[in-house]
């Protein structure tokens, strides 16, 4: 048994030379993916995962792994599994041809034709 | 808390890029150039994953490992402030080894897969983790130096390539300016305080001064091996560059204190540099292939924590439940 | 405010206070050796959030002229400690840790809950800061009583033989003080008996989802004592073992 500095280790009475089956796969649970909102009026975030084996264990864990120092209002959990990821590898598919300025602000320049109106008075 | 990643410096660099495709190689080495992190499903080549695995595992053993000594004052610790506090921080390594885990299975290894290598001694965790924390004063000098040690190197490696990794290591940054004030606050006290508790603290500095010398490694062989993993933003700093860069910072604050280390030939030259007595290697050799003082209970205590614990994940395991690997 | 007025407040903080720490000190035990890591930190949190709340109470305790905190906690022996015996017992296997923190965080929060009205407003203010974290803590130990108590045959056993184990300690949470007549009378507190009637009603729909027994109320011992300072052979070294440094060097600051 050891006799640890640790008292709590002492107490547990711990062979030296346990050995132990290997942890199985899943033995660690499933990941859940967990948002965040840091305040009203915020967006929800992604803070990183937590292994869980429910979605209300998950909240629990979320909620102490990423926001123990009390930042946040708001927690959503969804399992990775669920989650639908777009590849890198396609990242080309967010290029478009820069020509589309119908659908931005700066397209959009009026002060020319109002000052020429304005001088034909 | 953190251990410098301890990497064989028996590696070959010529097999590294062996049988990379060399356009996707160079795609790959110049994002990186350009200072473009990599993401999980991104392509890399294979001992740039194995690396990291190997790098980032090991940061979380030694997170989990290093909850141990500290947690041996967990119900000594004298005074509400005191308490609680090391009880946040000891909360917080183990809250680091989760992030880091997480970090590492994005690149495919389980976190079943990790903890079967740390308790059956396959992986590495840091060696300091393998000396005993005789008294509350250790606990203290560990938060302190130990602490201020894991920062210098966690702030190099969070400006590293791969993005999951580099994002628990700002998270764990944030947490770890906590630990270092804490530790240097408990150590002033003790330094400052009671003529029992300036030797406490004296004593223990003493213990410490040698793992914490051993603490960022061996200097590094400069090898093609290690160029390649500078080059990959793996490895972001040299061991010797840390080691100066901690010197540089503490040991000023340790004589401020009155307090004295056990290297007399530790000194600043008159090029800035700090000399120092060169630390035994065949001991940190001896110690990381298992032959510390505390290695085998560390590893005792794990395999009964995880046995302990066995019943309770296997009862909320349900037939549905499936792993993939974590996004991020 | 009348002595005797004082003297009852003073052994309500007491008993409360000295049951948050030591089942705080009990629960901190886990830290770095949980089932699995993300419990170990939910766990840690709620260990911290006893111990400070404790701390809080005895705060008080030092405003009606006790002594600092840190002496009251760390410098009595086990004898002059009024917590229940419940919470001085040694932590177990996970089974029991969860069950006792089931039954003592929900009778904790509906002492809280009733507190946050009394007439003695500094503990009123204390009792609706700790709100929240009452409700996590009541939270968690009902997820994980519930899932364990009724996910497959080991984990049942063991629930219910850890909750065999408990019941009659944790009856013992709500031995009556001297002081009960004077408590209610005077809109401070609304007594055990009240207390006990509602926690029953409280955790009774929850030990029926977990599909645990509860042992026939004719069987039933409340374990009384904690409250006048006797205690099982357990809380003594775990005293010794919580103020060993401090007492190290008492004139020191730690």
């Amino acid at each position: 048994m050891i006799k640890s500095l640790d008292p709590r280790i002492t107490r547990a009475e711990i062979n030296l030379e346990n050995t132990i089956e290997p942890l199985r796969d899943l033995d660690q649970w499933e990941t859940y993916e967990v948002f965040h909102q840091k305040k009203r009026g915020d967006q929800h975030m992604h803070v990183g995962i937590v292994h869980a084996p429910n979605a209300e264990m998950a909240f629990i864990f979320g909620k102490e792994q990423f926001g123990r120092r009390g930042l946040s209002v708001n927690i959503w959990v969804v399992k990775t599994r669920d989650v639908y990821v777009s590849d890198y590898e396609d990242s080309d598919i967010y290029d478009t041809v820069p020509e589309k300025n119908y659908r931005e602000a700066g397209g959009y320049k009026v002060m020319d034709k109002i000052n020429k109106f304005k001088k034909g008075f | 808390m953190y251990g410098n990643a301890y990497i064989d410096p028996n590696d070959k660099a010529t097999a590294m890029t062996a049988g990379e495709d060399p356009k996707k190689l160079e795609e790959f080495e110049a994002r990186i150039a350009r200072g473009e992190k990599i993401e999980p499903m991104d392509w890399m080549p294979k001992e740039y994953r194995k690396q990291l695995v190997r790098m980032i595992e090991q940061h979380g053993h030694s997170e989990i490992i290093g909850a141990l000594p500290e947690g041996t004052w967990i119900t000594r610790a004298p005074g509400f402030r005191r308490k609680l506090a090391l009880m946040a921080k000891v909360q917080d390594e183990v809250g680091h080894a989760q992030l880091l885990y997480s970090a590492a299975e994005t690149l495919g290894k389980s976190r079943e897969a990790m903890i079967n290598d740390l308790i059956t001694g396959k992986s590495k965790y840091s060696n300091v983790f393998n000396y005993p924390a005789f008294t509350w004063a250790d606990a203290c000098i560990i938060a302190w130096l130990i602490d201020a040690g894991a920062i210098i190197n966690q702030v190099a490696n969070a400006k590293g390539s791969y993005g999951p990794y580099c994002r628990a290591l700002d998270r764990i940054c944030t947490e770890e300016s906590f630990h270092l004030k804490y530790g240097h606050d408990n150590v002033v006290t003790l330094a400052t305080g009671t003529p029992k508790q300036r030797e406490m603290v004296q004593a223990a500095l003493t213990r410490w001064w040698p793992p914490i010398m051993h603490f960022f490694g061996p200097s590094d062989k400069i090898s093609n091996h290690t160029e390649i993993l500078m080059r990959w933003k793996v490895k972001m700093a040299t061991n010797d560059d840390m080691r100066q860069q901690f010197l540089n910072m503490y040991v000023p604050k340790i004589w401020d204190l009155g307090l004295t280390l056990p290297d007399e030939n530790l000194k600043k030259n008159a090029e800035g540099k700090w000399e120092y007595t060169e630390p035994d290697w065949e001991e940190f050799k001896r110690v990381i292939n298992g032959g510390g003082p505390c290695n085998a209970e560390r590893l005792a205590v794990r395999r009964n924590a995880e046995e302990r614990g066995r019943w309770v994940r296997e009862a909320l395991n349900t037939t549905e439940s499936k792993y993939i690997v974590p996004l991020a | 405010m009348n002595q005797n007025t004082t003297d009852a407040i003073k052994e309500l903080l007491y008993k409360m206070a000295d049951d948050l720490l030591i089942i705080g000190h009990r629960n901190s035990e886990w830290t770095g050796l949980g089932p699995i890591l993300e419990e170990d930190i939910s766990f840690s949190s709620m260990a911290q959030d006893k111990i400070g709340q404790a701390q809080a109470l005895y705060v008080l305790l030092n405003e009606l002229g006790e002594q600092e905190p840190d002496t009251v906690a760390f410098m009595r022996n086990a004898n002059q400690f009024h917590n229940s015996q419940l919470v001085e017992l040694p932590n177990g296997e996970y089974d029991f840790s969860l069950v006792r923190h089931f039954l003592f965080d929900h009778a904790d929060q509906l002492r809280f809950e009733a507190l946050a009205n009394s007439s003695y407003e500094p503990l009123a203010k204390v009792a609706r800061k700790v709100k929240g974290e009452l409700k996590y803590h009541v939270f968690h130990g009902n997820t994980w009583f519930v899932k364990l108590g009724s996910a497959n045959e080991e984990s049942h056993n063991r629930m219910q033989a850890a909750f065999n184990e408990a019941w009659n300690y944790a009856l013992g949470m709500f031995e009556p003080s001297k002081n009960e007549d004077l408590l209610i009378g005077e809109g401070i507190f609304e007594g055990e008996e009240t207390l006990q009637e509602k926690w029953l009603a409280n955790i009774t729909p929850y030990i029926i989802k977990a599909g645990i027994s509860i042992p026939s109320s004719e069987t039933w011992k409340p374990v009384y004592g904690g409250r006048v300072g006797n205690h099982t052979n357990h809380l003594s070294p775990l005293v010794e073992e919580m103020s060993e440094v401090f007492r190290y060097d008492p004139t020191a600051e730690w």
